[in-house]
């Protein structure tokens, strides 16, 4: 991670080349140090004998790979093994200064991931779907990665968005009724980037014409949409659930050929539609927000608005702007509820959802391609608990249902490093 | 600046009054009451509109309160923390008998009665017995209870008998008594197929202690990740039980592509809701409308008797729903197997086990 190897320039020329010193922490050294520790420990207080079956296809398949049977204890040792052995490499590096190369970090993950399920899936006589594993953290990663790249557009032009909850609520159940009345998932999905943008469109009326606390007119921004929601809910859609509440949603499109490649195709080219416009959004945000005007402009307003209205931009424009797109985009990770994964809205079936891309947006340094990485590993640790509970891990259900927001707790406080937030997000312009 | 201040204040009152309070309670049966005699009615969490077991019991009490002449008052929990406080408003509105439904309420259920002696108390679906000696812990509750497992146990012969992957799933909303007691039955179902044809059909999701949960009562996006992964193991029948969850996997099922039946709980599915016509295999039904109905019009001719109620295949109170659509699937042999074994259960000659039958 690059905040544990910061690059001081030194700005006296010593020599004709400038000279840089690079700062080299533990941090990342001690930090899988204590998780090699810990997986150990795991294995030994609670051992697990027996074997463990990898399922890497499914039924109507392209390439059918038969159940891969392995057995769980010498598998979870050699992924121990491996673990150290790359703590111990990355100690010998940091010693002599040299950075943590990025693949390291992805091997130690790869490991340490396979030893675990391999461990909780010894002596289950149920199959380990790696597909379905990988498949399903895409799939719950959608709103969180749509929400991320809202929290980043709106943070980005200097306005705390913290309703990227209410965003999704509202976008999933306007998208459920327009879906269920004109059939048309598409429909839907349009409705919902107008709600989206519509709770946005209320948080720049307070937040930037009114100057009101952003956090605050966020928090209760989330507490109306599920009021108001689920006072809808119950008194329209539940009356009506047939005409109002039964969705028209998108379904699988498989990408010709690339779905045919084992484990990788199902998971990441036989989904539905919205997940391929993902997949293109969050290299065109990270583009619009830094290689185009409106990119430079929006983060101009973010850092400096002063600086940015001197040289004749509009600042309350700029940040509008910003903030309705924002919402449209939070809006498109709403519909995911209702015209894609369920096919009728419910009393607040976003669950907390906006929370978790908000800690994605922190987690990714206010990066839309960072937020997004961060959205995926929040996925993939919500959808670990369903698949480990089918297989009957050990790990008691409960402990399971907890694990994403550990995992959230533990990457936005120790992991992150030092991360900067837009000077000016959260600060409102006066001008004058 | 100050106007927008109040304007924030103002809104955010009024989101908190929309969502933190329950409903209050309303009148819903019309006409002129004939009877000074209140029954009232509380639901748990999934709501009176949840297709299964608050929807039975509110139908229920309705019968019975149109049947003594007189209106329900009825009011909805939409959380766990509305318990307490529906079933104090509804002591306040005086009511004379008061059908709480759910495990969940149970606590509450105990403790409002005991405060209120001359309260007729009717509890769906737990002994109220937090003290563990057998009996409720107020003598003004009548528990109603079922033993859901004898049905199940029928649903899980056939869904064995009918599946062709040799593999059926169920899966739960929370690990509540009342819930795993149909996945128990099922389980026993299952087993005692394997036992008596000599085949080998696997149940995922349930292992008798430990099984898949959603954690919670909605037909929400956990309800349809927990159905897909129990899909993805191969199963072609599937028990959802937990009111609305159901949705979800009907759902899941959509996705997969694949030919999968679904089993029904509390009500057959295929009366109560026709969108499952053509995938319920069957129901596990809980005959909670007609005896919530007859509690309540005990009460109300002052025949008030707390002797626990528990519903059998004998009574008539858990029973098998008819296969509807499914009646040419299903090998006929299968179905006339089952009607054996449904009079072998009530004759005692096979036992299932739940913790209502020790």
């Amino acid at each position: 991670m690059s905040a544990d190897h910061k690059t001081t320039q030194l700005d006296v020329p010593l020599s004709e080349t400038a000279r840089t010193v690079t700062v080299v922490t533990w941090k990342a050294a001690s930090v899988l140090l204590a998780v090699t520790v810990l997986y150990a420990l795991l294995l030994v207080a609670v051992p697990h004998s027996g074997d463990t079956r990898f399922l890497l296809s499914h039924r109507g398949d392209f390439f059918q790979i038969p159940v891969i049977v392995v057995p769980a204890g010498p598998l979870a040792w050699v992924c121990g093994a491996v673990m150290l052995a790359v703590t111990a490499f990355v100690a010998v590096l940091t010693a002599r200064r040299t950075r943590t190369p990025l693949w390291l970090v992805v091997l130690f993950a790869l490991a340490a991931l396979t030893g675990f399920l391999a461990w909780a899936g010894a002596g289950s006589p149920r199959d380990l779907s790696v597909v379905g594993l990988l498949g399903g953290a895409v799939l719950w990663s959608v709103p969180f990665v749509y929400g991320a790249l809202g929290g980043v557009i709106g943070e980005r032009a200097g306005v705390v968005n913290i309703a990227i909850e209410a965003q999704l609520l509202g976008a999933a159940f306007t998208a459920a009724i327009v879906s269920s009345i004109t059939n048309s998932a598409v429909a839907g999905l349009a409705a919902a980037v107008f709600a989206g943008a519509l709770v946005s469109l209320v948080l720049g009326l307070f937040a930037i014409t009114y100057h009101v606390n952003q956090v605050i007119v966020g928090v209760v921004l989330n507490v109306l949409v599920v009021g108001l929601t689920s006072f809808l809910y119950s008194q329209v859609l539940v009356p009506g659930a047939e005409n109002l509440n039964s969705t028209t949603r998108f379904s699988s499109i498989p990408i010709p050929v690339l779905s045919d490649i084992p484990v990788l195709g199902p998971v990441l080219f036989n989904q539905p539609l919205l997940i391929y416009l993902m997949f293109i959004a969050v290299p065109a945000v990270w583009y619009a927000l830094n290689r185009t005007r409106w990119g430079l402009r929006l983060r101009a307003v973010g850092e400096h608005p002063k600086a940015a209205d001197t040289v004749g931009i509009n600042v309350v424009r700029t940040r509008y702007n910003a903030v309705l797109v924002a919402g449209a985009v939070a809006g498109l990770g709403g519909a995911f509820y209702t015209t894609v994964y369920l096919s009728q809205f419910g009393e607040n079936m976003t669950g907390g959802a906006g929370y978790i891309a908000l800690a994605a947006v922190i987690f990714g340094k206010w990066d839309p391609v960072r937020a997004a990485f961060a959205g995926l590993l929040f996925g993939f640790a919500s959808n670990l608990q369903n698949v480990l509970s089918v297989v009957g891990s050990p790990v008691p259900s409960q402990f399971m249902l907890m694990v994403p927001y550990v995992v959230t707790l533990l990457a936005v406080a120790g992991l992150v490093g030092r991360s900067r937030p837009p000077a000016a997000s959260g600060e409102p312009y006066i001008k004058g | 600046m100050k106007k927008a201040v109040r304007l924030t204040a103002l809104a955010g009152a009024a989101a908190l009054a929309l969502s933190a309070c329950g409903a209050a309670p309303e009148e819903t049966t019309g006409g002129e009451a004939t009877s000074d005699f209140k029954p009232c009615i509380v639901s748990d969490a999934g709501g009176f509109d949840d297709k299964s077991f608050n929807q039975l019991s509110f139908e229920g009490a309705t019968a019975a309160a149109e049947e003594l002449g007189t209106e329900l008052v009825d009011v909805q929990s939409a959380s766990e923390s509305d318990y307490k406080g529906n079933v104090e408003s509804l002591v306040a509105e005086g009511c004379d008998a008061i059908v709480t439904v759910g495990f969940a309420l149970s606590a509450t259920t105990i403790e409002s009665a005991t405060e209120n002696p001359d309260i007729d108390y009717i509890l769906v679906d737990d002994a109220a017995d937090a003290d563990f000696d057998g009996n409720a812990d107020a003598e003004n509750i009548k528990p109603l209870l079922y033993d859901t497992a004898q049905a199940a146990f029928l649903a899980g012969y056939l869904s064995a008998g009918y599946s062709e992957a040799g593999k059926v799933g169920t899966f739960g909303g929370m690990d509540f008594p009342t819930v795993t007691i149909f996945m128990d039955g099922f389980k026993q179902g299952v087993d005692y197929y394997n036992e008596t044809k000599g085949t080998d059909v696997e149940l995922v999701g349930w292992d008798g202690k430990k099984g898949s949960f959603t954690g919670g009562f909605a037909a929400d996006p956990a309800a349809k990740t927990t159905a897909q992964n129990i899909l993805d193991q191969g199963v072609d029948v599937i028990l959802p039980v937990g009111g609305p969850i159901y949705q979800s996997a009907m759902d899941a099922i959509a996705d997969s592509g694949e030919d999968v039946a679904l089993v029904g709980v509390d009500a057959d599915f295929y009366e109560s809701d026709p969108a499952t016509q053509d995938l319920v295999l069957t129901s596990i039904l809980k005959g909670m409308d007609v005896s919530t109905k007859e509690a309540v019009i005990a009460s109300g001719n002052e025949e008030f008797d707390a002797t626990p109620y528990v519903g059998t295949l004998e009574n008539g109170g858990v029973d098998l729903a008819p296969l509807h659509n499914f009646e040419d699937k299903v090998d006929p042999a299968l179905w006339e197997e089952v009607q054996t074994l449904k009079e072998s259960i009530i004759a005692g000659d096979v036992e299932v086990k739940s913790y209502l039958a020790e």
